[in-house]
Formats: structure tokens, C-alpha cells, sequence
């Protein structure tokens, strides 16, 4: 673990990185903050990735303009002692600036209770995430809404990880589903409240009708492709429940960012509520 | 702030010229160029074509049907076999800009060696796809492709295969893998071919490919995944990476970022983006 003199100096060397990287990745406004609402921290259990050291993660972040990052653990997806994980995954992001720390909750754990109980009154996490198809659990399962409303009780946002990898490259031994969404509507009806994000979907435009009419509910912009992905997904919904998310280090950070303007079909007032405003938003209305 | 300056993502479009960016695998309509053959292929071609602006692509390669049987509407394939200039359509309209290797249907041999005489031989078409899907589709390794291939080599062109390996097995039988397609180059060790998408699960298609120099990867087709092209790179080089878009249905962001933000040399990323395609189509290796 880095002491804070060593955090300092790679601030510094971050810093250097971004002088140096600005040309090559175009000028970034410094008012300008990009949040990315989709991150990890730690190894994923199936190869290393080229960003997996949290100080990588971080100035990549620093290089291209992302102020902020929602970080969750990959280790949250198979370790059982979900206690020490989300205690590491608290103690790195202290030592950065940019990294807000999401915790995990594993549904299908004894007591998970009082791993919520401490992302919300011991981590001061603003919100915890789950991974149903991982963890082996529907979300019309009882658990699931009473972690709806014990979350809805604290203030806390519930991310809800559709998916980690395209199922088509998954390890042979441990292939999973991506997650059915279909009972979300009925379980955010159910408790008053609830603020969720749908984290990896690949489309959820089958759903738009019923979905869009519910403004407790965020979708992210990891997964979603094809070069106009990101405007039809605001136009289908509405552009307050769009955030960006990259699904970094999984995934390269970069390809997220360019999906949101390359077709240029969003204003710049979308876009910037695509980027950064909608997350702001949603944690100053959660910590209100 | 003024939009277009503000390209999160994206190195600047001084950089972004300097790759010189030919793109590979341009898929507008690939399944169906629209009932007159055409207008589905000019309305995705059109689609896309802020985000290649906006990448400062140079020229970029598609897929025409011919009318040898590589779709299922036979109002198209009748259109396309009588009508040479409906097909010749796209490539008229932006003739600085699309490249085009023709689809061919390796279920039909004789078919498609008269459209490679007429699309290759007499021009303008550089190369041949072998498609993973439809009527066309058939195992890339079957020895019945034999005088295909070999008219191709007479004719120096370009052989792209698409190819996917699928956790828990092939969702259709003639669709090919990595492993495939290093069993039929190493029958043509001469020619050139593709390997399109590294075989999605990029790590098994890039061990299954590596030992066959005759054999290019692609780069379209799956998810950013972080660390493709640095495996490439060690394991094949850079002279044997070509970039492609996938554009419209995939993204510049998906594609894009798998090059330019790899952790390889700035001349790895000239010769992957654009100077290896050029050389497989013997244009300027500059």
C-alpha cells in the first residue's frame, strides 16, 4: 500500500503524464469534469489487464480528462469475504482524489445486511453494487427488495451490473447469463425511493416505454455500441438517465468517451449531462 | 465550449491524420444492401460517416454482395447479377474513399469464380470475404473452397475470413475459427489472408494463428477489451495487425481506442491503422 508521500509523488508524475499526453488526446477544458460511473479496481480473475494497477487507472483517468470515477472491486464478483473487500476497496480510493468507492454486496451471503450496513454508516459509500448473474440470484427475489429498501432507506444508490464480458468470450467454466431485467420495473415500484443504475447493458431499448417513465432509474454507456448508440439511448429515454461509464480497466476508457460524440448528434448541454452532469446530479440528490 | 473542439477520447486531428487511417472492415448493410440494392448500404454509409470524419479516415473497405447467392432475397441476387452498376454504385459515389472486396459463396464455387473474374480481374474489387453467416457461409478449411483460393492467389488478391471462436461451440456450422482458417493457409502458405475480429476471443485466435505468417488479424468485431493489441504486438507484430471500424453497427470508440490507446510504439500504430492494409493492397508503403 502507497504511504502519502508516495501518493503525493505520483500526483506529481501524474501530473507530468498529463502535460505531456495533452496534445496527443486533445485539449481538455480544465472546467470541464467527465465522470465515469462504471469502474473497477483489482485483477480480474480471468487475465491481467493493462490497467489494473489502481495508480495506472488513475493517471490513464488523469490523461484524458475522467476527474471522477465510480470503483467498485473485481474481487467482489467471486472472493466470499466481501468485508475485506470492500475494506481494501475503501482504503485505495482514499488515496486518490478521483475515486469515489462503490461497495459490493453479495445477496447470496449470510448477513449481508451488515456488509450494506457498513458501506452506508462505516465507508460512507454513497452506494453499493451488484452483480445478480455472479452472485446467482433473480431480481425479483425477496433479497433483492429488501436491499431496494434498506438502500432507499440510507440514501444509497444500487448499481445493478447487467454484465462483465460479452458472453460469446466467457471462460468455458464459468459462463454467465447476462442479467433479466424484466422484473426491475415492478421491484422499483414497489419501494418508494429506490435509486438504481443499470451498469453493462448492451440495449435496453425493448424496455423504454415502461422504463423511461421512471426518473429513479440510470442506465450507463459501457456497453452500448454502434456509432449513433448513445443518442438513441438518450432519445429513447430521457438525457437525465444516461451516465457515462467505461467499465474500466475491463474495457479501454477511451472507447466509451469517443462513443458519446463521435456521431455528433448530442447538443453540448446533453453531452455534458451525459459526461458529468446526470452523475452530479444523482449524488447531490442522493446526499440531500 | 465549442462541440467541435472538444473530443474527449480522441488524440487530435493533426495525430489523427498523420496515422493516415485506412480502415479494413467497413460493414454498411452487410447482411443486405436494400431492395434496390442499394439504399439500405447508401443510408448506413452516410450514418457513418461523422464518426470517420471525425477519425480523419482515409478510405475504407466494404463488402458488396454480387449476386452469386450470398443473400436469401432473390430479387436482390437477381438485381445484382444483371445489374453491375447497381452494385458498382456506392464505389461511383465515393470513389476516393471505398474500397470493396467482394462476398463470396463458398457454397456455389463456379459462381464465384466468375464473379471473381469479373469483379477482380477486370476490377475494381482488391479481394474476397468469405462471410460467417447466411447462404454463402461455409468452413473456411473445407478443401471444395480449393480453386476459389487459388484463382484469388493468381489474381494477388486479398482473402478476409470472417472469423469467431464462441465459448460453448459454434452457434452455426459454417462459420469458421482461427484454427480453421491456420489449417487452410497453411495449405496456401503464398497467399495472404485475415483473420477479421482475431476470433473475438482474441487470445485463443491470436495463438491459433500465430505460427502462420501468411495470416493477418483484424480488429473489429467484440467489446474494447484492454490488452488486445499489446498481445498482438508480441505475439505476431504490428506488421501483422490491420485496423478495421465495423462502422456503423460497431463504433469509432470501440475500434479506435483498441489501437490508439495501446501501450505500443506511435510506428506500430501507423503501420496497424493503415500502412499494412495499403501494403496487402500493394499501394504506397509510405
Amino acid at each position: 500500500m502507497l504511504n502519502r508521500r508516495q501518493v503525493i509523488q505520483l500526483s506529481l508524475s501524474s501530473a507530468t503524464v498529463a502535460a505531456a499526453t495533452s496534445d496527443a488526446m486533445g485539449a481538455v477544458d480544465p472546467d470541464e469534469r467527465i465522470i465515469d460511473t462504471n469502474s473497477h479496481l483489482s485483477r480480474w480473475p480471468f487475465r491481467r489487464l493493462p490497467l489494473d494497477h489502481v495508480e495506472r487507472l488513475v493517471n490513464k483517468y488523469r490523461s484524458i480528462g475522467i476527474t471522477e470515477a465510480w470503483v467498485s472491486s473485481f474481487d467482489g464478483l467471486l472472493h466470499r469475504d466481501i468485508t475485506s473487500v470492500n475494506e481494501r476497496l475503501a482504503s485505495q480510493s482514499k488515496m486518490f482524489d478521483e475515486l469515489v468507492p462503490i461497495g459490493v454486496v453479495n445477496l447470496n451471503l449470510p448477513d449481508w445486511e451488515s456488509d450494506l450496513q457498513r458501506c452506508c454508516e462505516h465507508h460512507q459509500m454513497f452506494g453499493v453494487r451488484l452483480y445478480p448473474s455472479y452472485h446467482n440470484y433473480e431480481l425479483d427475489d425477496p433479497m433483492m427488495l429488501e436491499l431496494l429498501r434498506r438502500a432507499a432507506e440510507n440514501g444509497r444508490l444500487v448499481q445493478i451490473v447487467v454484465a462483465l464480458e460479452d458472453v460469446r468470450t466467457q471462460h468455458s467454466r464459468l459462463r454467465v447469463k447476462d442479467v433479466d431485467l424484466s422484473p426491475l420495473g415492478e421491484a422499483l415500484s414497489r419501494v418508494e425511493g429506490a435509486v438504481v443504475q443499470v451498469l453493462n447493458a448492451r440495449s435496453v431499448a425493448d424496455r423504454s416505454n415502461e422504463w423511461s417513465k421512471i426518473d429513479r432509474l440510470y442506465f450507463d454507456t459501457a456497453r452500448v455500441d454502434s456509432t449513433d448508440g448513445v443518442p438513441q439511448l438518450v432519445e429513447q429515454f430521457h438525457a437525465g438517465q444516461v451516465m457515462l461509464g467505461t467499465h474500466a480497466p475491463l474495457l479501454i476508457p477511451e472507447a466509451a468517451l469517443i462513443r458519446t460524440h463521435e456521431s455528433g448528434q448530442l447538443d453540448v448541454a446533453t453531452l455534458r449531462a451525459v459526461l458529468s452532469g446526470n452523475a452530479k446530479k444523482l449524488m447531490a440528490g442522493l446526499a440531500s | 465550449m465549442n462541440r467541435k473542439q472538444w473530443n474527449p477520447g480522441l488524440p487530435s486531428p493533426e495525430t489523427l491524420k498523420r496515422y493516415r487511417i485506412w480502415d479494413s472492415y467497413f460493414t454498411p448493410a452487410h447482411g443486405h444492401p436494400g431492395d434496390d440494392g442499394s439504399n439500405a448500404l447508401v443510408a448506413d454509409i452516410k450514418r457513418a460517416l461523422p464518426a470517420i470524419q471525425k477519425g480523419r479516415f482515409e478510405r475504407a473497405c466494404y463488402f458488396p454482395h454480387v449476386g452469386i447467392g450470398t443473400t436469401s432475397d432473390q430479387n436482390l441476387e437477381h438485381l445484382l447479377r444483371t445489374r453491375p452498376d447497381v452494385v458498382l454504385g456506392p464505389m461511383t459515389r465515393w470513389p476516393k474513399f471505398l474500397i470493396g472486396m467482394i462476398q463470396v459463396n463458398s457454397n456455389d464455387v463456379p459462381a464465384s469464380l466468375k464473379a471473381i473474374d469479373r469483379w477482380l480481374a477486370d476490377g475494381p474489387m482488391v479481394g474476397v470475404y468469405l462471410p460467417g453467416g447466411g447462404p454463402g457461409a461455409r468452413r473456411c478449411d473445407d478443401p471444395a473452397l480449393g480453386p476459389l483460393i487459388e484463382r484469388v492467389a493468381e489474381l494477388r488478391g486479398v482473402i478476409m475470413v470472417h472469423t469467431w471462436f464462441k465459448t460453448g461451440g459454434k452457434r452455426n456450422p459454417s462459420e469458421s475459427t482461427p484454427s480453421e482458417l491456420a489449417v487452410l493457409a497453411a495449405r496456401y502458405p503464398e497467399q495472404t489472408f485475415v483473420c477479421a475480429h482475431a476470433g473475438g476471443e482474441w487470445q485463443r485466435g491470436l495463438r491459433a494463428i500465430r505460427q502462420h505468417s501468411n495470416v493477418h488479424v483484424e480488429t473489429s468485431g467484440f467489446d474494447a477489451t484492454a490488452g488486445f493489441i499489446e498481445m498482438a504486438v508480441r505475439e505476431i507484430t504490428a506488421g501483422r495487425i490491420i485496423f478495421g471500424s465495423h462502422l456503423p453497427s460497431r463504433s469509432l470508440g470501440t475500434e479506435l481506442a483498441k489501437v490508439i490507446s495501446a501501450d505500443i510504439g506511435e510506428e506500430d500504430k501507423r503501420l496497424i491503422l493503415g500502412q499494412n492494409f495499403r501494403r496487402l493492397l500493394r499501394v504506397d508503403s509510405k
